[in-house]
């Protein structure tokens, strides 16, 4: 394990990595109208639990994608996620997109 | 579980799939509402970042650090984004999550605790700690 906080020390200390966090085993999901669903969550076994995150201050995907597999974690099985931090919610450029499509068609 | 952490929490919003077949003027009347909640959680200094995610991206796994696609297209497991929160209890996390505009649409919202350093490293000491006795 000293071997990962090494990792994201010197990550750090680069500036490519921001702090990131580890999370705990347990938590909930919270689902439905006004959430009124809330459930546990089955954490423990799953190959779609998140363990936790690293932010990347880097410019490319290949960057970030060549940090994360020199991640010593991957080592022992497990898989890393790698996604772009979007500028704005991709909803809202999904929707100004739709409005403008709308507006062309209409004139 | 324990219901108090001093780390804080973290929501982490599940499914991309939810906002099909939402018209233009209900899809611009979520993002809106979101905005404004992030905003007042920010404000309220109970949010302490939060970003969405691109839907592209890619997996490394394994020891042999394979770099495939993601499958994110189409599923309800696949992260949209997360906030970051500075509060002290689940329940207080939980109400917050509660609050996401998107439920209403079928969007799930994960509440996990912060851990002050990886699990699998509390647990290793804890181990050798025993091992002494």
């Amino acid at each position: 394990m000293g071997e990962n906080n090494a990792w994201i020390e010197r990550l750090t200390a680069q500036g490519k990595a921001k702090p990131g966090r580890a999370l705990e085993r347990s938590g909930a999901f919270v689902s439905g109208k006004h959430g009124r669903f809330v459930t546990d969550g089955p954490f423990a076994e799953s190959k779609e639990a998140i363990g936790g995150y690293l932010l990347l201050d880097v410019e490319t995907i290949e960057e970030a994608v060549a940090i994360a597999q020199s991640s010593p974690g991957l080592a022992y099985g497990g898989s890393i996620e790698v996604r772009p931090v979007a500028e704005e919610c991709p909803l809202e450029t999904r929707a100004r997109e739709l409005a403008r499509e709308e507006k062309l068609a209409t004139v | 579980m324990n219901t108090q952490n001093q780390n804080g929490y973290m929501l982490l919003f599940r499914g991309n799939d939810w906002i099909k077949g939402l018209s233009p003027e209900e899809k611009q009347k979520v993002t809106d509402q979101w905005m404004a909640w992030f905003r007042r959680l920010t404000d309220e200094r109970k949010a302490v970042a939060g970003n969405p995610l691109e839907r592209e991206g890619k997996v490394v796994s394994g020891k042999n650090r394979v770099v495939s696609d993601g499958p994110f297209a189409e599923s309800k497991e696949a992260i949209g984004g997360y906030f970051l929160l500075d509060v002290a209890s689940m329940d207080e996390a939980v109400a917050i999550a509660q609050e996401c505009p998107g439920l209403p649409y079928g969007i799930r919202v994960e509440v996990r605790p912060v851990a002050p350093e990886c699990p699998v490293a509390s647990e290793l000491k804890r181990e050798a700690e025993f091992a002494v006795l």
